[in-house]
C-alpha cells in the first residue's frame, strides 16, 4: 500500500491567494495498493486528477511494519525511475504506519513533508542524534558487504486522529505534532532495533556526521555541570587483524566552546583546562563505546567497519565477508582515541556563578 | 524589386537618365534670356529656383542673373556676393571677362567656371549660385552652401556618461569635420561619391591612408559605385545595399552616431560613410563584438570596462533567451526548479488557460506592440501608452487569469536586458530570434533552446563583413586582439590593431606604455 501525500499549490502560504481563498489544505493524501510501488503508483491515478511527478518527491516515509519485513525490494522501481531523485530523504515511521505519520497537519511548514526534512536536517546540524538519510546512500549501502543501514525514524507526538484536520495547524499548540525520534538501525535490509539519544549520537560520532553538538559533563560534585559546544568533529577508522580477528580504532577529533556552567572554576588556568578536556573526552569515549556495543550485539555493522577492513585487507576480507556481520563484527576489539579541544570559553571567562 | 528593376537597367542603360542631372545635354547658349528660359523650362519654373537679373559693367551694359536655390545658400553671403560683383565691376579698372570676375569674387570659397548644363544643374541643385552673363559661353558657381541645419547636440542613440556630447547631424560637412577635428592628420583621406540616380545624394567615404586596408578601401569603393538606384535618403539604404549577407537577423555594418566612435574606428583601420542628411554614418567591415563595446569603455578603467563587457554579453543572452527558458522549464523541465519555488509557479499557472508557450508569445507580442505604440507616439500620448501598458502588462493580465505573475516578471527581465543591450542593431536582432527560440523552447524544451543556439552560432560564424569573418577575432581566434573583446585589456595592453581588418601597419603603440611609480632618484644617479 503506498500513499501519496501531494501539495496543492494554490494552498500553499506565498503563492498567490487566487482562486478560492486559502482555506484549503496545502497537501492531499491518497492512498492505493498494488503488488508493486509502480502499480500502486499506477493505480493512484484513479483518484488524482493530475499526473504525479516524482522529480520533486523530497522525503519517502517507510512504516515501521514495512522495515521489519525488509525494505530492500521497494528502491529499485525508485532507482530505476528516471525523475526519482536519489537525494531524497528517507525516514521510518515510529509506531505509526506511514500514512499516519503523513496525514499530520504541521503549523510552520505548510507541507508536512518539508517540516521533517528541515527538522531532520537541523537536528542533525545541531544535536547530532539523527542522521538524513538519503535513498542514494541507501541503495549505495545495500551493495556494499561491509555496512547496514541506519535511517532516522518520526513519530506522532500527541493525538495523531487530530493531526490531519485543519484544526491542528489553528492552535499554538498543535494536538499532534511530528517528532525525530529513535534512529533504525537495520540488517540485510531488515529493521532489527532502535538506538536512541547518547547511543544514537555514538552512532554519529563514528560516522564522522556530528557537525555540532553539546557535551555536558560531570565536575566535582556538579552532575552534568559545564556544557562543552561542539563545533566541528572529525572521526577516523582505522582496522587492523590481529591473529586473523579485527581491531577497530577510532580517532575523534572535536574542537568547541565551553557555553555553559553551572561551577565555579577558573577558566584561564590551562591546567583546569585540560582536565576538563580530558573529561569530555571520557563522556564522548563512553558514548561511542556504547554505541558500538550496541550495534554488536544486534549483529549490524551500521559504521561500515567492515568496509574498513575491506580497504585495508582485501585479500582477508574475501574470506571474512561472509561472516562478518555475525562472527567478526561482535566480536572485534574496539580502541577509541577522542582528541577535545577546547578553543574558546564563550564571551567569558568568570562566571558569576560563585 | 530592386534587384529586378537592375536586371532590365542592363539592357536599358539609362533607366533614370531622364531624371539625372547627368542625362541633361548640352552647353550654354551666348543668350542669358535662352539660357534662363532653359533654367525655368527644367525646373519647371519651380517657386524656390530664385533667378536675380542685374545689370554689370561701368555702362551696365551687361546683363547677367544670379541663379540659386532657396533655402539652401546662405542669402547674406548671396547678398554680399551681389554687391561685390555690382561693386567691383563698375569700377574704372574693371573688365567684364570671366576670368576677372572669377579671381575677383573673393567673398566666397569656391567659384568655378561652368560650360555644361548637367554641371550647371548639379551645382544649382547643391546650393551653389550660379551667375550667368549676357554673351559668355560660360558660367561661373559659387559656392554659398547654407541655410538651416538641425544642431549639434547629444546624440539621443548612443549616450554616454564620460565622453563627447556631440553626435553628428544631418549636414554632411560638419559630420566629417566633426571627424577630421579628432583626427588632425593628412592621411585622413576623404572620397566623394555621389548616389541616387533621382536624389543625388552626396556620399564620402573615410579612411586612414596607411592604416586602412587598401583591399577593403577598394572593395567598399566598388560596391558603392555598384548601387544604382533612384534615392539615397539615409544610410540604411546603403547599408542594405552594401552589406554582405541580406538574409540574416544580425548587422554586418554598424552605424553610429557619435563623431568619437568613428574616430576611434578609423584608428582601428575601419572605413566610414557618411551620407548627406542623416547623423547616422556607417562603419566597415564589422565584427560582431563592435555590438558589445561601447565608447566609455576605452574612456573607463579596464576592470570596469570588462566588468561592463560580461554584463552587455550576459543582457544580450538574457534578452535572446529569458522566455525560452520560462517555456522549457514549465513545460518539460520542472525538476530544474526548486520544489518551493516550482510550488509557487504551479499556483500560479493553476489558473492560466494557456499553454506557458502561449502563455508567453501573448505576452511577449503584447509587448512589442506596446514598444512599437511607444517609439512612434508623440510624446504627450506616449505617457498615456506607458501608463495603459504598464497596467495590462503588469497587473490587469495577472489578476484576469490571462498570464501568470511569474510570466510578467520573464517578460519584464527580457524587456529590460533588450533594452540594456548597447546596440540596438544587435537588439533587435535577439528580439526576432527570440521567437524562434520560443517555438523550438515549446517543442523540444532545453534541448530545442541548445539547438538553436548552437545553429546561430553556426551562422554567426559564416558569417562575413567585407571578407573579415564576423566573429574575429574569436573565430578565427586571433590571440594578438583578443584583449579587446569580451575583456578589455589595460589600455598600454591594447598593442595591436584588429589584425583581419588592416594588413600594415599593426602595431599602435610603443611597448611600456604601463605606468609606473617613479624611480627613486639614487638609483638613476639622477641629481634631480
Amino acid at each position: 500500500m503506498s500513499t501519496f501525500q501531494i501539495v496543492n499549490p494554490g494552498n500553499v502560504a506565498g503563492a498567490t491567494q487566487r482562486g478560492g481563498g486559502s482555506a484549503g489544505l496545502p497537501v492531499a493524501l491518497y492512498t492505493s495498493t498494488g503488488d508493486t510501488l509502480v502499480e500502486a503508483s499506477r493505480k493512484a491515478s484513479k483518484q488524482i486528477s493530475r499526473i504525479p511527478y516524482y522529480s520533486h518527491t523530497n522525503l519517502v516515509v517507510i512504516g515501521e511494519e514495512l522495515a521489519k519485513e525488509g525494505i530492500q525490494q521497494i528502491f529499485d522501481a525508485v532507482e530505476r525511475n528516471p525523475q526519482f531523485r536519489p537525494a531524497a530523504n528517507i525516514i521510518i515511521a515510529r509506531k505509526q504506519t506511514a500514512k499516519q505519520l503523513s496525514s499530520v497537519l504541521t503549523p510552520i511548514d505548510k507541507i508536512p513533508a518539508n517540516q521533517i526534512i528541515k527538522t531532520l536536517q537541523f537536528t542533525k546540524g545541531l544535536l547530532g542524534e539523527n542522521v538524513d538519510t538519503r535513498i542514494r546512500e541507501i541503495i549505495e549501502n545495500f551493495s556494499l558487504d561491509g555496512k547496514e543501514v541506519v535511517i532516522s525514524s518520526f513519530r506522532i507526538a500527541g493525538d495523531w486522529q487530530k493531526g490531519a484536520e485543519q484544526d491542528n495547524v489553528r492552535t499554538i499548540e498543535p494536538s499532534a505534532r511530528l517528532r525525530a525520534a529513535e534512529l533504525a538501525v537495520f540488517k540485510n535490509g531488515k529493521l532489527v532495533g532502535w538506538m536512541k539519544n547518547e547511543e544514537a549520537r555514538g552512532v554519529l560520532w563514528v560516522l564522522n556526521k556530528v557537525k555540532q553538538t553539546n557535551v555536558n559533563i560531570d565536575w566535582g560534585e556538579s552532575k552534568e555541570g559545564l556544557s562543552y559546544k561542539v563545533m566541528r568533529a572529525q572521526a577516523k577508522v582505522k582496522a587492523k587483524l590481529k591473529d586473523g580477528n579485527p581491531i577497530i580504532s577510532v580517532v575523534i577529533k572535536t574542537e568547541g566552546d565551553i557555553s555553559e556552567t553551572f561551577i565555579s572554576m577558573d577558566f584561564t588556568d590551562p591546567k583546569q583546562i585540560i582536565e576538563l578536556e580530558k573529561k569530555i573526552q571520557q563522556e564522548i569515549k563512553k558514548e561511542v563505546r556504547k554505541a558500538v556495543h550496541a550495534a554488536q550485539k544486534k549483529k549490524s555493522d551500521i559504521f561500515g567497519f567492515g568496509e574498513v577492513v575491506h580497504r585495508t585487507y582485501p585479500e582477508e576480507w574475501k574470506e571474512m565477508k561472509k561472516t562478518w556481520h555475525n562472527k567478526y563484527f561482535p566480536e572485534a576489539e574496539l580502541h577509541v582515541k577522542v582528541d577535545s579541544f577546547i578553543r574558546r570559553t564563550g564571551l567569558r571567562t568568570r562566571s558569576y556563578i560563585q | 524589386m530592386w534587384t529586378r528593376s537592375k536586371g532590365k537597367k542592363e539592357k536599358d542603360t539609362h533607366a533614370y537618365g531622364g531624371l539625372a542631372p547627368n542625362g541633361i545635354y548640352g552647353t550654354i547658349d551666348q543668350d542669358l534670356h535662352t539660357n534662363i528660359e532653359k533654367v525655368r523650362d527644367i525646373t519647371g519654373n519651380s517657386a524656390d529656383i530664385i533667378i536675380r537679373r542685374f545689370l554689370l559693367g561701368k555702362d551696365d551694359n551687361f546683363p547677367a542673373a544670379l541663379c540659386f536655390v532657396s533655402g539652401m545658400v546662405d542669402e547674406h553671403i548671396v547678398q554680399q556676393l551681389l554687391l561685390e560683383i555690382s561693386v567691383q565691376l563698375s569700377l574704372p579698372s574693371s573688365s567684364c571677362g570671366l576670368d576677372y570676375i572669377e579671381q575677383k569674387i573673393a567673398t566666397t570659397n569656391t567659384a568655378r567656371r561652368i560650360q555644361q548644363w548637367h554641371d550647371i544643374f548639379s551645382s544649382l541643385m547643391s546650393g551653389e549660385v550660379i551667375l550667368f552673363i549676357d554673351g559668355m559661353l560660360e558660367a561661373i558657381g559659387v559656392s554659398v552652401k547654407g541655410g538651416e541645419y538641425r544642431a549639434i547636440t547629444e546624440p539621443s542613440t548612443q549616450l554616454s556618461i564620460r565622453g563627447p556630447r556631440e553626435g553628428f547631424t544631418e549636414s554632411l560637412a560638419t559630420n566629417v569635420a566633426m571627424v577630421r577635428r579628432r583626427i588632425q592628420n593628412p592621411h585622413v583621406w576623404v572620397e566623394a561619391i555621389t548616389l541616387g540616380e533621382v536624389t543625388q545624394t552626396n556620399v564620402r567615404i573615410m579612411y586612414i591612408k596607411g592604416i586602412a586596408n587598401d583591399k577593403i578601401v577598394e572593395e567598399v569603393r566598388s560596391r558603392l559605385r555598384r548601387i544604382c538606384i533612384d534615392g539615397v535618403l539615409e544610410s540604411g539604404y546603403i547599408e542594405q545595399l552594401i552589406e554582405d549577407e541580406s538574409f540574416t537577423t544580425f548587422p554586418t555594418v554598424y552605424h553610429t552616431e557619435r563623431p568619437d566612435s568613428v574616430a576611434a574606428n578609423l584608428l582601428e583601420g575601419r572605413i566610414a560613410i557618411f551620407v548627406e542628411g542623416t547623423p547616422f554614418v556607417l562603419i566597415v567591415p564589422t565584427v560582431f563584438i563592435q555590438f558589445f563595446q561601447a565608447v566609455e569603455d576605452y574612456y573607463a578603467r579596464f576592470d570596469i570596462a570588462t566588468a561592463l563587457r560580461f554584463l552587455r554579453m550576459l543582457v544580450f543572452f538574457i534578452s535572446l533567451v529569458a522566455p525560452s527558458v520560462y517555456i522549457a522549464l514549465t513545460t518539460f523541465h520542472q525538476e530544474m526548479i526548486p520544489t518551493s519555488l516550482v510550488i509557487a509557479i504551479a499556483a500560479q499557472r493553476e489558473a492560466v488557460p494557456f499553454p506557458a508557450f502561449i502563455e508567453a508569445l501573448l505576452m511577449e507580442v503584447t509587448f512589442e506592440i506596446l514598444r512599437e505604440a511607444g517609439v512612434r507616439l508623440p510624446r504627450a500620448v506616449g505617457q498615456a501608452v506607458s501608463i495603459v501598458g504598464a497596467l495590462v502588462i503588469g497587473q490587469a493580465a495577472v489578476e484576469a487569469g490571462f498570464v501568470s505573475s511569474a510570466m510578467v516578471i520573464v517578460v519584464s527581465i527580457t524587456a529590460i536586458a533588450s533594452f540594456a543591450t548597447p546596440s540596438f542593431a544587435i537588439a533587435i536582432s535577439a528580439r526576432l530570434i527570440r521567437f524562434a527560440l520560443m517555438v523550438l523552447a515549446a517543442l523540444f524544451g532545453f534541448y530545442g533552446i541548445l539547438i538553436g543556439v548552437i545553429l546561430m552560432t553556426i551562422h554567426l560564424c559564416s558569417l562575413r563583413s567585407f571578407g573579415v569573418p564576423y566573429m574575429a577575432p574569436l573565430a578565427p581566434l586571433i590571440l594578438e586582439n583578443i584583449g579587446d573583446t569580451f575583456i578589455r585589456f589595460p589600455l598600454w595592453g591594447l598593442k595591436e590593431r584588429p589584425h583581419l581588418i588592416m594588413n600594415t601597419d599593426t602595431v599602435r603603440q610603443k611597448d611600456g606604455q604601463r605606468p609606473k611609480p617613479p624611480q627613486r632618484a639614487e638609483k638613476e644617479g639622477d641629481s634631480n
